[in-house]
């Protein structure tokens, strides 16, 4: 999936909805309707799961590599086996594995795809399907986009290092962006750690803080160092599988099959 | 309707051309044969004709391929759907739905038809392959050869004129590849469809081709009748290797053929067979069972009680100590009672080959005997390990010791279920039914340590091991990459690097060409003459006449037949090989066997 | 998974092949329902549930909820995962009454039990630990969670009854190579499972009893080898199937401009809806139009791949009811929220007992109607079909 021009702004603009609706909480004005009751997550979920939508039609239209779209769906399946051991095993978010180094071998474009496949298979097999999973798979996306767009010239120890870094990093923001477009939701409005619609941003993130001290951020955080071990662990043999794998998916370009006059033909 | 025109393909990174220089035209409504050793281009030339070369594969096309008109350099694969069904080795891997119907129904969806002709083609289809009970059925419940029909049921519902076939029954028990070789003939007999097959087991398919392309494996290829091009192919079914022995023309490709030829064959073989002094394998000590030959029998005479037979198998060591002993062996897996009660003992130097249906519980028993499968009742024991071998372990067992990982063995019997994995695989070793399923590691270089290490043998142990079973296998080849008879010898040697003195094999023949299975056979003999016991069960009854000193069948978990393999194979119509089909009653099993009849005919005239 | 039904033959005056041809094969029993029904149901369920704090109209909206899943799920895994979301559920009030004692801002009202207050240090202030708990409060910890929970278990509702591989059939033309990749992933999860099992087994021959690192690696790399190689053989296998025959290739300027211009107006109407000071018709309005256009721009990639589907999921009668229930009890507890919000929103200061108002009742009735509206083939009933 190549990331061409209109594919870029198409991201652009998805991601600008995408932050705008995960730090709602920090934006809102408490004279807008959504600040009231629990509607805003589920109307920003409506929005999110339209702009996604609109991604993958814009990223499919004109058609999609066949053997891409089979590459999407084995390791969608791949992650949405592992998804579940996840649960189990200290936090380690393994799906995370397998959406950082398949975005890392295969591209930007197909992270993000891979990000939002993933997680929507994992939902529609284990019964997960919710208000949340837009939210998920968005920032599962990103996490998938941002690992494609880490520089390529990286190989070896230096890969691994950097894809664990960034694992760690990724894994940390993605808990915590979720964390935020849900917290109002989760805690109601009568405790001293609740949203205040209204409040200035520093007072609501202060209150946030403590909030995901309280609850989440300890796992969060070892669930970022978790994945980045994993990284460390598996990202040297899974790469290599991973990119024989892609060097036996695309072949021969044009210029290689100049040489010969007879008006050969290479796949597109 | 298939026109190759000066066809070449070579593919990035490779030195030389994968083919070249292919001319062939196949004719409407012919079943077309593509045969050769694995590596020559089997599957290359059937992917050119379905243009999945070069535009899937990549990879560079000289030359010209038509099909039903159309130049593949034009047309995509999925521009073809409409005249080129493609199925290939494994049916599973190429499903994209859950169910049967929805497959049948996937290719023409993808065409845009209407669903009215989309109900009437499925229906069609199922009423032509017989697919009436599947069809609700979700694809991973159904058994191989079921898979495999609604495979061809999916590609027919696009009514395509041409079939591509890329060895559709390699991965199925003779009762399925009937199965789905019945369906072929069915659609090459009553539709008129242009058939483009390869495959390795050519017994179950020369005798239906109308044409055969054989590849000489150096890319070119020549073609024609199967009786001419089978007289000078590489790779041949026994039959006509038998031919080929008796100088017969035409050759014979089906076992009718041959059979109305082989009377003076027989009545030749007949006197010679009794000149031959050669033992009759058994359980008992060999000196009791060497009986002389009374007198020549003559000519005429075909009486089934010859003595001794010439096709005795290469396992020629003395037969030792009993290696594994069963009593009332049970194994269930839920409601299904697998394993009903088996008695077996197999001795040090035996390989023994078990035979059966898919389902009869042939791999339930291997891995109960390898002690990691469920058991539900009764006994296994094997015996403490060999003299040779305990020497060997006790060798490094200072290092072990010092690692402490429990590598010292219990003494005396031992039940494998109760040993760790790492204690177990020096007493037994088994190799299942997928192998690659433990390999794991990026080199072939890298499996080889990891089997040092594991299997607790010294350093380049699997190396040595490995270069006596495969040959020269590339070091820093990926495993993967490998063909399926150098993975299996690579696995072999991973298992075998413990010097454990019981091999088990589950279906090692799945995917293995006739080199590769005559390599198998001799490396499996070298082991029993080494004193190891060898258990196997396949399908492959011309590979178990030529490998097995006994055969045990087994039916729905029962052992319904425990005998030499002669004695069991000559006398079943199914388990029969194609060599005892041909010359019965002689009890010869195998053209080595009667290669080796004719020899003493000859020393003996000469003699005379 | 029934084989044809024997009915369908034997059967006086059966409807014409040709209407009867494009249905799912009548199983001369309960045909189940599309899932899009059930969604339109639960996210009706949801919004009615979100409209009203009173916890004996959520109550009874959760028990019709619970009673329309035990009378109409089947046993599979989704189906099963139901308990998990009554467990969630729970889960959420608990925490809830949980954070409104540990930190809770205590207002007035009756003190229930009286417990120390501890003051935070600098980096906290403002919050204290404990202190009264007052009834107030907590009821309304109790009643906030308790929306929460029923809003949860109507999606776990709807992820119960909705077949997901069915839902995945009625996405859109447009999304339909990202909707293949999701079909192919459904498909060989549980292939792939099965492949771990066998690989673990395998891995144990090699005396792979070390439960470390190793053997994680021993057991991940063959299974992801397998799916590459596995991804190969189905791609080559969906090309010369004619997948995706008909695409050029190219984009199209008009449906990039539609699907550029629903962005930005995603990314504006989104904006509009938080932001205070922005003008009216920066909110909702733009996110429809957005809307609107981003339909048009799919509708156009749509017609651009060429596809039919064999047997669609019929949607019948029995279809529009389930889905007008969802709809009519959203609509009934919204319009009754404008009309007289006391009803809706008990009172907790003054406390009084939340009372059930008469709209309520009629509400429930229509969430629980789906357990009886069962919908049969009409030639199995014709036939004196098995139920």
């Amino acid at each position: 999936m190549p990331v061409t021009l209109r594919t870029a702004l198409v991201l652009a603009l998805a991601s600008a909805v995408g932050v705008l609706a995960f730090c709602w909480p920090l934006l809102i004005d408490p004279n807008q309707a959504l600040a009231q009751g629990t509607d805003a997550p589920l109307v920003l979920a409506v929005v999110l799961l339209s702009v996604l939508s609109v991604v993958f039609v814009a990223l499919s239209d004109g058609g999609i590599d066949v053997k891409a779209i089979a590459m999407l769906g084995l390791l969608s399946a791949v992650g949405a086996v592992l998804r579940p051991l996840s649960a189990g095993t200290a936090g380690v978010e393994t799906v995370f594995l397998v959406i950082v180094l398949g975005g890392r071998v295969f591209g930007p474009g197909f992270g993000f795809a891979l990000g939002s496949t993933t997680l929507f298979a994992s939902a529609l097999l284990t019964g997960g399907v919710g208000p949340w999973l837009p939210f998920q798979m968005l920032g599962a996306s990103w996490v998938g986009l941002g690992a494609g767009l880490l520089p390529g010239r990286l190989r070896g120890r230096g890969e691994v290092a950097a894809l664990a870094g960034y694992a760690a990093v990724a894994g940390l923001a993605y808990g915590v962006a979720l964390n935020m477009s849900w917290w109002p939701f989760q805690l109601g409005g009568d405790t001293a750690l609740s949203f205040v619609a209204g409040d200035p941003p520093v007072e609501n993130l202060r209150r946030f803080w403590l909030f995901s001290i309280a609850t989440s951020l300890g796992w969060d955080v070892g669930r970022a160092i978790t994945t980045a071990l994993g990284v460390v662990v598996v990202g040297r043999p899974v790469l290599a599988i991973l990119r024989r794998g892609a060097t036996r998916a695309v072949f021969m370009t044009a210029a290689a099959a100049a040489d010969t006059g007879k008006r050969p033909r290479t796949g597109s | 309707m298939i026109a190759f025109e000066q066809v070449g393909v070579t593919y990035p990174g490779q030195s030389g051309p994968a083919l070249r220089d292919i001319d062939v035209r196949v004719e409407e409504g012919e079943l077309c044969l593509v045969i050769g050793p694995t590596g020559a281009g089997k599957s290359t030339l059937l992917q050119a004709a379905c243009a999945l070369v070069p535009h899937f594969t990549g990879g560079l096309l000289s030359g010209r391929v038509l099909v039903a008109g159309r130049d593949t350099r034009d047309h995509r694969p999925r521009d073809l759907a409409d005249v080129v069904g493609v199925v290939g080795q494994d049916p599973l891997a190429g499903f994209v739905t859950d169910s049967a119907e929805e497959e049948l129904a996937y290719g023409m969806e993808q065409l845009g038809l209407s669903p009215g002709v989309m109900r009437k083609r499925v229906e069609e289809v199922v009423d032509l392959l017989g697919l009436g009970d599947l069809r609700g059925r979700p694809l991973a419940d159904l058994s191989g050869g079921e898979q495999q029909r609604v495979a061809l049921g999916a590609v027919m519902t696009s009514q395509p004129r041409v079939l591509v076939l890329d060895e559709p029954t390699s991965a199925l028990d003779p009762a399925a590849a009937d199965e789905v070789l019945a369906a072929i003939t069915r659609l090459v007999h009553d539709l008129g469809v242009t058939v483009l097959l390869a495959e390795h087991r050519l017994e179950r398919v020369v005798q239906y081709a109308d044409r055969v392309i054989s590849l000489r494996g150096d890319g070119t290829a020549f073609d024609g009748p199967p009786a001419e091009v089978l007289a000078s192919s590489l790779v041949v079914p026994p039959i006509v290797e038998l031919g080929r022995l008796a100088g017969w023309d035409p050759l014979p490709l089906s076992v009718r053929d041959a059979r109305r030829r082989a009377a003076p064959l027989r009545a030749r073989l007949a006197g010679s067979i009794a000149l031959v002094p050669t033992a009759k394998p058994g359980t008992g000590p060999r000196s009791a069972e060497r009986a002389p030959v009374s007198a020549p029998v003559g000519p005429a005479s075909s009486s089934p009680a010859v003595g001794a037979t010439a096709s005795e198998p290469p396992a020629t060591a003395p037969l030792g100590a009993p290696a594994l002993t069963v009593r009332g062996l049970h194994v269930r897996h839920g409601r299904v009672h697998a394993v009903r009660g088996v008695d077996l003992d197999v001795r040090a130097g035996e390989i023994v080959a078990v035979m059966g249906r898919n389902g009869a519980g042939k791999s339930s028993l291997l891995w109960a005997l390898q002690g990691s499968g469920p058991r539900s009742g009764g006994s296994v024991r094997l015996a403490a390990r060999g003299d040779g071998v305990r020497l060997a372990a006790r060798g490094d067992g200072v290092r072990l010791a010092a690692r402490g990982d429990g590598a010292h063995l219990p003494a005396g019997d031992v039940d494998p279920a109760t040993l760790r994995p790492s204690q177990a695989r020096r007493c037994v070793a088994l190799v299942p039914q997928t192998p690659s399923d433990l390999l794991y590691l990026d080199s072939v270089h890298a499996e080889c340590e990891a089997g040092d290490a594991q299997g607790q043998a010294t350093t380049g142990a699997t190396r040595s091991l490995l270069a006596r079973i495969a040959g020269a296998v590339p070091a820093g080849a990926h495993p993967r990459d490998l063909s399926e008879g150098q993975r299996l010898a690579l696995v072999l040697a991973v298992q075998l690097a413990a010097g454990p003195p019981v091999l088990l094999l589950d279906e090692p023949t799945r995917g293995l060409d006739y080199a590769a299975k005559r390599r198998l056979t001799q490396v499996l003999a070298e082991r029993a003459a080494a004193g190891v016991a060898v258990v196997l069960s396949s399908h492959d009854v011309e590979f178990v006449a030529g490998c097995a000193s006994r055969v045990i069948v087994l039916a729905d978990g029962d052992v319904v037949a425990d005998g030499s393999t002669r004695d069991v194979l000559v006398a079943s119509p199914v388990f029969a090989p194609q060599v005892a089909k041909v010359l019965h009653p002689l009890e010869l099993l195998t053209v080595d066997a009667v290669r080796a009849a004719l020899a003493g005919d000859a020393m003996a005239a000469a003699t005379r | 998974m029934v084989a044809v039904a024997p009915a369908v033959g034997s059967r006086s005056g059966e409807p014409t092949p040709g209407r009867d041809s494009t249905r799912r094969r009548p199983t001369g029993r309960d045909r189940s329902v599309h899932p899009l029904a059930w969604w339109a149901w639960a996210l009706g369920l949801a919004v009615a549930v979100t409209r009203t704090t009173n916890p004996l109209v959520i109550g009874m909206l959760l028990a019709a909820t619970v009673l329309v899943v035990v009378v109409r799920r089947d046993d599979s895994p989704w189906a099963r995962a139901f308990g998990a979301y009554l467990v969630l559920g729970v889960a959420i009030i608990a925490v809830r009454v949980a954070f409104y004692i540990l930190v809770g801002i205590k207002a007035g009202g009756p003190v229930l039990l009286d417990l120390p207050s501890i003051a935070m240090p600098g980096w906290a202030t403002g919050v204290e630990l404990l202190g009264p708990v007052h009834l107030t409060g907590l009821l309304a910890a109790v009643y906030g969670g308790l929306r929460l929970a029923a809003l949860i278990v109507c999606f776990g509702a709807a992820n119960a009854l909705a077949n997901p591989k069915r839902a995945l059939r009625c996405l859109p033309a447009s999304l339909h190579h990202i909707g293949t990749a999701i079909v192919i992933a459904v498909t060989v999860t549980p292939q792939l499972v099965s492949s771990v099992v066998r690989v673990r087994r395998a891995q144990r021959l090699r005396g792979q009893d070390d439960r470390g690192l190793r053997s994680v690696l021993a057991c991940a790399l063959p299974v992801l080898a397998d799916a590459l190689d596995r991804s190969l053989a189905l791609a080559a296998s969906m090309d010369s199937r004619g997948y995706a025959r008909s695409q050029s290739g190219r984009s199209d300027a008009r449906i990039t401009a539609a699907l550029l211009v629903s962005l930005v107006a995603a990314a504006l109407g989104t904006y509009g809806l938080l932001d205070g000071t922005s003008p009216d018709w920066l909110g909702l309005p733009l996110l429809a139009a957005g809307a609107v256009i981003a339909v048009g721009g799919s509708v156009l990639a749509g017609r651009r791949v060429r596809r039919t589907r064999y047997r669609p999921d019929p949607w019948g009668l029995p279809e529009s009811l389930i889905a007008a229930c969802g709809l009519a009890v959203a609509l009934l507890l919204a319009g009754a929220l404008g009309m007289s919000p006391d009803g809706l929103d008990p009172s907790l200061s003054p406390l009084t007992w939340p009372s059930v108002p008469p709209v309520a009742l009629v509400a429930t009735l229509l969430a629980a109607a789906p357990a009886v509206l069962r919908a049969t083939d009409p030639g199995a009933v014709r036939s004196g079909g098995s139920r």
